[in-house]
């Protein structure tokens, strides 16, 4: 075999790795951000082994949801904003991207606490490290650069893996960790308010409402049509299995060092960082805060941007960084607000950094189940995706995680959540 | 004359003679675009026995409220909106093409226009709205008292399209033909706008525009778009109407486009073309793309080299093909060699009976079809160039490389 044919083999293969690598792996990266770490970590920490059992429905649930998000915007070429709009109206469409926007922003304000508390190990203080990383993100975005840095993020996803490393070196209990993935928890646990709070953080962080917003448009500014949507479809599976794998791992490592060494609350990054501590002893402070802050920043590179598209693209303003700044000032505007706006919650002094970042997890498992309802009826309009509207499998797990996402938001209120 | 919003009209009490009390509610505007494109016909009103269509004629006033002059009892049952634009379901909050304002926007509301003549109504579709306003109308409507909204819309300044600028997307070719809906206002811009305006739309909206677009424009139009759109576009088109279209188009930028497609779409786009284009872009489309063979088109004009100024003016008008490629005129030989070639200018100024040698340039740039693009773009820079024309080992013409070609090649890289 000749070298260039060589070289064309192997250019052939990085394709094709390439083109597996599409929107749909990229949102399942974003979905790990620092709420995501913060809150499987917090997780572990606090109730071992006894959350796991919901990794498995979850992750069905998020393949369901994704797929539907992503065969959407195969099958009409539209966001999930522009058709709620057009089959829906301007008030419901009105209302929902102010809800959308505020959950999100809680997700921004997390990623700026993991921006605080990753460069926080370094001794960096966070009145350095959270307006440098904003204005930094502001001109990725605005300037275009974004995209040739996106490989690099993804690149840097790979710490992800010194989670399954460190949970495997830690020892864990399989037997104990395998039993509790697969038994359900006992019933008193939904009466426990706490427990519940971490459940809906936990399904929130995994399956968010953006999430949806964020996956549509990207199939869509791919120019990836019905035809060309089954390779599409796998990719899109793929980024789940990855997510919730990585979860799980997250959930058993900090299980496995935390909890058992009785850790429960976690407090700060330095809590967080202990779980990586199998791992190297010296080098998990290092390990934990470099994930972190990449984390961090991907998806304060992606968040801010792609709320605005959706919030502008619903409402019928001009969105998109290739306009002009005075054909694009609302977009422009509520892009560089959610940023600085979200930097500035993380410089208030004594705010709890791991706390508020669960708490917007938690919001998005609140918010989810209206987006979804949307989703399920846009889904399901024949005049809309013709043969490829919902089957009943898809619609039964749609719906029931829907009406689960609601049970779990009334047991907690019932239970006393939110006093 | 009156102005109204849609807005205010949809959900509004209809009255007829028979009582005070309203018998239904305004549920759509209709109009019959077959027999006017501006006018509306009447309401679909939902009453207690079923929807029924009120036409104009049968209205007396709409201001607060529709009151109409026959009863209920008497208005024809709605079956379906067949030939019917129905403003809500059709218009508000769908998107719209701006042809003044060159882009895709979405509809906040529509502003009506009230004209009384003899007694009678005529309502006109004037323009839709697309800023603040209809969109703030709307979500205060029934929160704010109507008399307030009135007065506080009349200080937001409003963003209006003309209807006359507006050009509807309806991705259903049945209703595009009962409906009148032809994009004659939008094929009246430069191709490269329509372009623009084109890459905001949705895949199905796309394929709609580029079925009811004169052949030519819509050739030009997809030149001038993104190289993966272009493909899946003529994918999503019927091989008769892709291949009607890719024979307007450019030939090289046809093989580009042909190029890049499946083999097999390939094959039933050139099988449906014209043989004389099909063998054009078929012997294009055995070149490299990133190689001067790959970026020439054969489109050009060559005189034997007996002719004179006549013949090539002769030629020139007869000539088919791009305009970027009358630029040069060239001279051969037997076997078609390449023996010169003359500016478009010089032809203009020298007198009719002169022989075309003579008019030849000394310095003669060509390149050969392997040559990579690197080499191209040089070669045009280095003698400011406008066509470069490509010829073989034996010095055959074979293809001429326009400026616009390298623009584009340049363009791509930076």
């Amino acid at each position: 075999m000749s070298g260039s044919r060589r070289l064309k083999i192997w250019r052939m293969r990085l394709l094709m790795l390439m083109a597996v690598i599409g929107p749909g792996f990229i949102t399942a990266n974003v979905d790990n951000d620092a709420g995501g770490i913060y809150t499987y970590s917090a997780a572990g920490a606090q109730f071992g082994y006894t959350l796991l059992w919901v990794m498995i429905p979850m992750t069905i649930a998020l393949v369901v949801v994704q797929e539907m998000s992503a065969r959407m915007g195969a099958v009409t070429g539209k966001g999930l904003s522009d058709l709620i709009r057009e089959e829906y109206g301007l008030r419901i469409t009105f209302f929902m991207m102010i809800g959308l926007m505020i959950t999100n922003f809680g997700n921004i304000v997390a990623e700026f606490a993991g921006i605080a508390s990753s460069l926080g190990l370094f001794h960096i203080s966070r009145y350095i490290s959270v307006p440098v990383a904003a204005v930094l993100v502001w001109f990725l975005v605005v300037k275009g650069s974004y995209k040739s840095v996106e490989k690099i993020f993804l690149a840097a996803s790979c710490f992800y893996f010194a989670y399954i490393i460190a949970g495997v070196l830690a020892g864990p209990s399989w037997k104990e960790a395998f039993i509790a993935t697969f038994k359900p928890p006992v019933r008193a646990a939904f009466h426990d308010s706490a427990y519940l709070y971490m459940v809906i953080g936990v399904i929130g962080t995994t399956i968010a409402p953006w999430m949806q917003f964020y996956l549509q448009s990207s199939i869509v500014e791919k120019g990836i049509t019905a035809r060309e949507y089954r390779a599409s479809r796998w990719d899109v599976i793929l980024g789940c299995f990855f997510t919730d794998i990585v979860a799980w791992f997250i959930v058993v490592a900090c299980a496995a060092t935390l909890y058992a060494h009785g850790v429960r609350q976690i407090r700060d990054a330095a809590d967080a960082a202990q779980a990586l501590r199998p791992l190297s002893n010296e080098f998990a402070y290092i390990l934990f805060a470099a994930g972190l802050f990449n984390a961090s920043i991907f998806a304060a590179s992606i968040l801010p941007i792609s709320t605005a598209y959706t919030v502008c693209e619903g409402l019928g303003f001009e969105s998109g960084v290739d306009h002009k700044f005075s054909d694009a000032k609302v977009f422009y505007w509520l892009y560089t607000l959610l940023l600085i706006v979200g930097a500035a919650v993380i410089l208030m002094p004594n705010i709890p950094l791991v706390k508020i970042s669960i708490l917007s997890q938690v919001v998005n498992g609140i918010v989810l189940p209206f987006v979804l309802i949307f989703m399920l009826l846009l889904v399901n309009k024949s005049e809309l995706m013709g043969k490829y509207v919902n089957g009943t499998w898809f619609n039964v797990i749609a719906w029931a995680t829907t009406i689960i996402m609601i049970g779990l938001t009334i047991a907690w209120f019932v239970s006393g959540g939110g006093t | 004359m009156l102005s109204l919003a849609l807005s205010e009209l949809i959900g509004a009490p209809v009255y007829d003679p028979s009582g005070t009390s309203p018998v239904g509610k305004v549920r759509e505007v209709a109009l019959v675009p077959q027999e006017d494109p501006n006018r509306i016909a009447g309401f679909v009103v939902k009453t207690k026995q079923g929807e029924r269509l009120l036409t104009m004629k049968s209205v007396s006033n709409v201001n607060g409220g529709v009151r109409a002059d026959s009863i209920a009892a008497d208005w024809t049952p709605y079956a379906s909106g067949e030939g019917m634009l129905l403003l809500e379901r059709d218009l508000l909050d769908q998107q719209i093409i701006d042809v003044h304002g060159r882009k895709v926007v979405r509809v906040n509301d529509v502003d009506i226009h009230e004209e009384i003549a003899d007694h009678h109504i005529t309502l006109k579709l004037s323009a839709v709205d697309v800023g603040a306003r209809g969109a703030i109308r709307r979500l205060l409507k029934g929160v704010v008292p109507s008399s307030a909204l009135r007065s506080m819309m009349d200080r937001i300044p409003p963003r209006m399209i003309p209807w006359e600028f507006v050009d509807l997307i309806e991705t259903d070719p049945a209703r595009r033909v009962k409906l009148k809906i032809a994009l004659d206002r939008l094929s009246t811009l430069h191709p490269a706008d329509i372009a623009d305006i084109v890459e905001e739309l949705a895949p199905a909206e796309r394929e709609a525009v580029f079925q009811t677009l004169d052949e030519e424009v819509a050739a030009q139009t997809l030149e001038e778009m993104d190289p993966k759109l272009q493909v899946s576009i003529l994918s999503s088109l019927d091989s008769d109407r892709a291949a009607d279209i890719v024979e307007e188009m450019d030939p090289d930028a046809a093989a580009d486009v042909l190029g890049d497609m499946p083999p097999d779409a390939t094959q039933e786009i050139l099988t449906e073309m014209e043989p004389e284009e099909r063998a054009e872009v078929a012997e294009l489309m055995t070149f490299e793309e990133d190689t001067a063979a790959g970026r020439m088109t054969t489109e050009y004009m060559a005189l034997r080299s007996s002719a004179k100024v006549s013949d090539a003016i002769d030629m020139l008008r007869n000539f088919e093909g791009g305009l970027e490629s009358v630029s040069t005129i060239y001279i051969i030989g037997g076997g078609e060699k390449l023996l010169g070639q003359v500016p478009l200018a010089k032809i203009v100024l020298a007198t009719p009976e002169t022989p075309l040698m003579l008019l030849s340039s000394r310095h003669m740039p060509t390149i050969h079809p392997g040559a990579d693009e690197k080499k191209v773009a040089e070669l045009f820079d280095k003698y400011n160039l406008l066509t470069l024309p490509v010829i073989d080992d034996e010095g055959v013409l074979t293809g001429v490389i326009t400026a616009d070609d390298v623009i584009n090649m340049l363009r791509a890289k930076l």
